[in-house]
C-alpha cells in the first residue's frame, strides 16, 4: 500500500496513537507477518497498536470511514493463521493489558483484551479463584484472543471452554459502534449475541473488555501420570475412566515421540522415555473425593495394562509434570525446522481406530507424527515436524494432513475443536458444511460486519460470502449453488 | 515459506551461518513473549525474541541487508539477557543467536564509537586498572552522592558509584576451614575487582571459612563477555585465551567467580571455540571447571554465622537464572543466614536493565526496565535487595538512590561474610 490514501491513513492514525505505534516499513513489520502457525507469511499494509481503549475506538472509527480493511491481533499465538492481515491493516490489541476490575463478591473480572491468559491467573491467585480455561499457550495468549477462537485447555474436559466462563463483552464493531454484549450479572434474555460473538475469530468486530466467571480454587487436586506399552492401553483407559463417571479435571494423552521432546527440553517433566504413551490425569475436588477419584483412575489404569501409574506428592512435582504437557508443541522445534500442529475433535469411541489410521497415514507418507491432546473430549493434535525448505516433504505433509482431516470427518469429527479455521482450515469448510450453512453463517456475519470489513476472507470461504454480498439479488439461486469451490 | 531453510544465504560463512540449527528450532510460538523485558517495556514484537529471530533470519537470507536501520534498532535493544531461554520449550540458544547477529552485522565491530572505546579500555589490563582506580577514588569523594540526581547519564553514573558503599559494617575476621572441599581460584573480575574489592576479598574469607583452599591465578584478566555480547567475537577469543592459559597454570580444581555474568561466559568458553582444533578442548575442559560462588558455598551447606536482621529480598541476575540456569543456590546461602527474613520480590527473574554496558548504550529502554523493577523492590519492602553480579548491584543500587528509596543493593556473598564476621 504505497498510495498517497494509505499515507495519509497512516498520518491520522499517528495522531490517535503516536509514531512509534504505527508500522509501516518492511522491516518493522516482518515480525507480524506469521501467528503461531509459523507456514503462512502475510505483510500487513501498516500495523497499528492503540494503547487504550479510547484510541482503538477512533482507530476503528477512522477505518470505518475510510473503509479500510483490519485484522484484530491479540498475542499472535493463534494455530489457523487467524490473526494475519493480507495488505490489509493489522490491529495489534496487546498493548491493552488493565485489569479493570475483580469483584470476589460476584465472581467475576473484567479485563481488556490484551490481558494474557497467565497474567489474570497470577493476579487471581491470591484470592484463592482462578480463570479456568487454560489453553497450553497461556503464558503468552491475550483473553481477547480466546474469546475470539473460543479457546480450550487441559482443564475444559471438567470446566468447560472459553464460552462457558465469559459473561459479558464490549464489542466495538467494525463501523465503529460500540455494543454491550450478554449480561455481567450473568443474567440472559433475548438472543444470545455474546455466544455468537464467542468465536467468531475476528471477524465480528474487536472485543474491547471482557468480563469473565471467576471459578474458586478447588480445596483438592490428584495429578498422576500413567505409563502405557501400547497407545490401545491408553485409549481404552481413557474410555474406561469417561464410563466410570468420574469427571476427571483434565485428561491428557501425549505418545512417545511427544514424551521424547519434552524430556530434551528444559521444561523434562520426567515421563518415562520408552513408554508407547503416557495419560496425564488430574482430578480435584475435596480431600476425600480427590482421593476416593484417584484411586478409581488407578484402577482403571492398572486393569486397562498401565504399567504404572504414579501420581504427583507434592505441588513442585505437579506443576513439573503439567510444565510438560503445556510447553510439548513448542518442544517440537528440536525435530525439524517447521511444524504443522493439526486440531480436530473426534468421538470419543473412535480413539483407537483414529490413532492407528494416523500413524499408517504418517507411514505411507514417509512422515513421523506426534500425537498430544486432550484424550478426554476426544480433541485430538496431531503435530509434524518437517522441513518447509524441502518441497517434496512440504507436499506430503500437506497431503498427509489433508488425508487426517478427511479421517476424522469420516469418523463423524471436526475440523477444530479449539484452534479455528482462521486461513489454514479454510478449504475443509466445503467438505464439512454445505452451502446453505455456509450462507448462514455469512448472513450471521453481515450482522455484526455487513461489509466484510473486519479480518476479511477467515473463517468461511469467500466465494460463499461473496457470491452472497455482489449479487443480492441473486441471494437465493446463490445459497443453492452447489458449485463447491 | 521465507524462512531461512534451503534459501541461498548472502552470509554463507558469516557466524550467523553457522548458528542456523540454532534459528531453525524457533516454531514461533510465542511463549517467549511475556519472559521479554523490552518487549514489556516497549509493546512491539520487533522487540521480543520471536519477533529478533525473524529479522535475524532475514538478515541470514538477505532479505534485510546488514546496514539496515530497523534491523540494527532492534538487535541494539535488546538486553541480551537471556530470559527468552528459560521460556522457550524447543531449546533456542538465544544468546549464541545474538552475539553471531552482531558479529555478522558488524564485521567484528561493536556498535558505536563510545561502545568502542570502553571495550578496548576492558580489554586492557593497565589501561582498566588505572580506570578503576579513577573511579575509586572519585567513589571514596562526596561528588558522587552530591551529583547522583543530575540528568542524564552522567548523573547515574554518579549514582552507580556511590551505590558502591557497601551499606552495613564490615567487621574483620579471620577466616579458617579444612579446605577439604576442595581448591578453587576466583576470577576477579574486572569491575568486582575495581569497585568491589571488598567484596573479592569477602568472596575468599567465606569460601575459606566452608573448607575450600583458596589458589591465586595471577595472569588472569578480563573474561571477554562484554565483547561477546557486542559481537567482537575475536576480541572476546583473545581474552579467553589469557584466561584459559591462567587457569590451567593455577590447578584450581574450581574456577569461582562471584559475577554471574563472567560466570556465564567463562562456561560458554567451549561454544567461543567451537570447531577450533587447538582451543576447544582446552577452554571446554576449563569452561566446565567453573562455578558460582552460591554454588560452591550451596554445595558446602554452607556453614552459619551470627545474626544479620534484615528483610533481603532476591533478585536474580540474568545471567545467573537464564544463562547459568542457577536458581536455589543463591537462596540456599541466605536463608542460612540467621536473621534474614527472605521476603518474596515480584518478577525477581526479569532483567533489571543493566545487561552490561546497555544501561549506557540505551539509556530509554533501560531506565524503563528499571523503573519496573524498582516497582517491584518498592512493593516487596525489602530493606536489602541481593543480587550478585556487579552490573546489576549499580543498576539497582544506584537506582534506588535516585529515586530515593531506602533499600539498599548487596552482593549474597557480602551479607554472608557479615553475618561470619558478627558470630
Ligand atoms: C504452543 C501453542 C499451544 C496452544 N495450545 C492451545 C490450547 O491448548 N487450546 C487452544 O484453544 N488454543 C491453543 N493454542 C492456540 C492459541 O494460543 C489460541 O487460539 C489463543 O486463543 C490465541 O490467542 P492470541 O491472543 O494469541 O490471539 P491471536 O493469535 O493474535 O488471534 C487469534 C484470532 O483472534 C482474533 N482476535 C484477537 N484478539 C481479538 C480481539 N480483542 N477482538 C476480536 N478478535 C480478536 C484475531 O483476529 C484472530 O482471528 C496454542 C498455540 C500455541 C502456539
Ligand atoms: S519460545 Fe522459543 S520457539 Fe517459541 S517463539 Fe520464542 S524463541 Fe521461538
Ligand atoms: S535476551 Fe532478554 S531482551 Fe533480548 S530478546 Fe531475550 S528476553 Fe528479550
Amino acid at each position: 500500500m504505497t498510495e498517497p490514501a494509505a499515507t495519509s491513513v497512516a498520518e491520522e492514525l499517528r495522531a490517535i496513537v503516536g509514531d512509534r505505534f504505527v508500522l509501516e516499513r518492511d522491516a518493522v513489520l516482518l515480525a507480524y507477518q506469521s501467528d503461531g502457525l509459523p507456514g503462512y507469511h502475510k505483510r500487513p499494509s501498516l500495523a497499528v497498536f492503540p494503547g487504550s481503549r479510547d484510541e482503538t475506538i477512533e482507530v476503528v472509527r477512522l477505518l470505518a470511514t475510510t473503509g479500510t480493511s483490519f485484522v484484530p491481533r491479540g498475542a499472535g499465538t493463534g494455530l489457523s493463521g487467524g490473526a494475519l492481515a493480507d495488505d490489509v491493516v493489522l490491529l495489534g490489541l496487546h498493548r491493552l493489558k488493565a485489569v479493570l476490575d475483580v469483584d470476589i463478591a460476584r465472581m467475576r473480572a473484567t479485563v481488556e483484551p490484551g490481558v494474557v491468559n497467565a497474567a489474570l491467573n497470577k493476579r487471581l491467585a491470591r484470592h484463592g479463584v482462578f480463570y479456568a480455561p487454560d489453553p497450553s499457550s497461556e503464558a503468552a495468549c491475550t483473553i481477547g484472543g480466546n474469546v475470539a477462537e473460543n479457546a480450550g485447555g487441559p482443564h475444559c474436559l471438567k470446566y468447560g471452554v472459553t464460552l462457558n466462563h465469559i459473561l459479558a463483552a464490549t464489542v466495538l464493531l467494525p463501523d465503529g459502534e460500540v455494543m454491550e454484549i450478554g449480561d455481567r450479572d450473568g443474567g440472559m434474555a433475548g438472543y444470545d449475541l455474546l455466544g455468537a460473538f464467542i468465536g467468531s475469530e475476528g471477524c465480528f468486530g474487536v472485543a474491547l473488555d471482557i468480563t469473565v466467571r471467576l471459578t474458586r480454587r478447588p480445596a483438592a487436586v490428584r495429578t498422576a501420570l500413567a505409563d502405557f506399552a501400547h497407545v490401545a492401553d491408553a485409549t481404552r483407559a481413557t474410555s474406561a475412566i469417561i464410563a466410570s463417571g468420574v469427571v476427571p479435571a483434565a485428561l491428557e494423552f501425549m505418545d512417545n515421540g511427544t514424551i521424547r521432546v519434552v524430556e530434551e527440553s528444559i521444561f523434562a517433566a520426567g515421563y518415562p522415555i520408552d513408554a508407547a504413551a503416557i495419560l496425564l490425569i488430574e482430578v480435584d475436588g475435596s480431600e476425600e473425593s480427590s482421593d476416593a477419584e484417584m484411586e478409581v483412575v488407578r484402577s482403571l489404569c492398572m486393569e486397562s495394562g498401565a504399567r504404572t501409574v504414579r501420581v504427583a506428592t507434592n505441588e513442585a512435582e505437579r506443576m513439573r509434570l503439567w510444565q510438560g504437557r503445556k510447553k510439548a508443541f513448542g518442544a517440537m522445534g528440536r525435530l525439524a525446522p517447521n511444524l504443522v500442529v493439526q486440531d480436530a475433535v473426534i468421538p470419543r469411541t473412535q480413539l483407537t481406530d483414529i490413532l492407528a489410521q494416523i500413524h499408517a497415514i504418517g507411514d505411507s507418507h514417509g512422515l513421523t507424527v506426534c500425537n498430544v491432546f486432550h484424550a478426554g473430549d476426544g480433541n485430538l493434535h496431531p503435530n509434524i515436524s518437517y522441513d518447509a525448505g524441502d518441497p517434496d516433504q512440504v507436499e506430503r505433509v500437506h497431503d498427509a494432513m489433508s488425508a487426517i482431516m478427511q479421517a476424522c470427518i469420516t469418523a463423524g469429527g471436526s475440523i477444530t475443536g479449539e484452534h479455528g479455521v482462521g486461513l489454514d482450515k479454510l478449504p475443509y469448510m466445503t467438505k464439512l458444511f454445505d452451502e446453505p450453512t455456509l450462507a448462514a453463517m455469512c448472513d450471521l456475519r453481515n450482522a455484526f460486519d455487513p461489509d466484510h470489513r473486519s479480518n476479511p476472507g477467515k473463517v468461511v470461504p469467500v466465494h460463499s460470502c461473496r457470491e452472497w454480498l455482489a449479487a443480492p439479488a441473486a441471494r437465493a439461486p446463490a445459497r443453492r449453488a452447489t458449485d463447491a469451490r | 515459506m521465507t524462512t531461512s531453510t534451503g534459501t541461498p544465504s548472502l552470509h554463507a560463512d558469516s557466524p550467523l551461518a553457522r548458528e542456523q540449527a540454532g534459528l531453525d528450532a524457533c516454531v514461533h510460538c510465542g511463549f517467549c513473549l511475556q519472559a521479554c523485558p523490552t518487549y514489556l517495556a516497549l509493546e512491539d514484537e520487533s522487540d521480543s525474541p520471536r519477533g529478533r529471530i525473524v529479522l535475524m533470519r532475514a538478515l541470514l537470507d538477505g532479505s534485510l541487508p546488514a546496514s539496515d536501520p530497523d534491523l540494527r534498532q532492534h538487535i541494539d535493544q535488546c538486553l541480551g539477557c537471556r530470559a527468552c531461554e528459560t521460556a522457550c520449550p524447543s531449546g533456542v540458544p538465544y544468546g549464541h543467536l545474538l552475539e553471531a547477529t552482531r558479529a555478522t552485522m558488524r564485521g567484528g565491530h561493536a556498535p558505536t564509537f563510545a561502545s568502542r572505546i570502553l571495550l578496548a579500555v576492558f580489554a586492557h589490563r593497565p589501561l582498566m586498572r588505572f580506570a578503576m582506580a579513577m573511579a575509586r577514588l572519585l567513589a571514596a569523594t562526596p561528588i558522587p552522592t552530591l551529583l547522583l540526581k543530575l540528568p542524564g547519564r552522567l548523573g547515574f553514573g554518579m549514582a552507580m558509584l556511590a551505590s558502591t558503599d557497601f551499606p552495613l559494617e564490615r567487621a574483620k575476621y579471620v577466616a579458617h576451614g579444612s579446605g577439604e572441599n576442595g581448591s578453587a581460584a576466583l576470577l576477579l573480575g574486572c569491575v568486582m575487582e575495581g569497585l568491589f574489592t571488598e567484596t573479592n576479598r569477602a568472596t575468599e574469607r567465606v569460601l575459606r571459612r566452608n573448607d575450600y583452599s583458596m589458589i591465586a591465578a595471577p595472569s588472569q584478566g578480563c573474561c571477554g563477555a562484554l565483547h561477546a555480547h557486542a559481537g567482537e567475537l575475536g576480541a572476546a577469543r583473545r581474552l579467553a585465551k589469557r584466561n584459559i592459559a591462567a587457569f590451567e597454570k593455577s590447578g584450581a580444581q574450581y574456577i569461582v567467580t562471584n559475577s554471574a555474568g563472567c560466570g556465564a561466559m567463562m562456561k560458554e568458553y567451549g561454544h567461543l571455540f567451537s570447531g577450533d582444533a587447538e582451543w576447544s578442548q582446552r577452554a571446554s575442559d576449563v569452561a566446565s571447571r567453573v562455578r558460582d560462588v552460591s554454588e560452591l558455598l550451596a554445595a558446602a551447606g554452607p556453614r552459619s554465622g551470627g545474626v544479620i536482621p534484615f528483610a533481603v529480598a532476591y533478585d536474580a541476575p540474568c545471567h545467573l537464572q537464564h544463562a547459568q540456569r542457577i536458581t536455589e543456590a543463591p537462596l540456599t546461602v541466605l536463608r542460612a543466614i540467621p536473621g534474614i527474613e527472605l521476603v518474596p520480590l515480584d518478577e525477581s527473574d526479569q532483567c533489571c536493565g543493566s545487561a552490561g554496558i546497555y544501561n549506557l548504550l540505551e539509556p530509554e529502554t533501560s531506565d524503563a526496565v528499571l523503573e519496573r523493577k524498582l516497582d517491584r523492590i518498592e512493593a516487596s519492602g525489602a530493606a536489602l535487595v541481593a543480587t550478585g553480579n556487579p552490573g546489576c548491584l549499580m543498576q539497582i543500587g544506584g537506582g534506588l538512590l535516585r529515586a530515593d528509596m531506602r533499600a539498599r543493593a548487596v552482593h549474597p556473598v557480602d551479607l554472608l561474610d557479615a553475618s561470619y564476621a558478627a558470630d
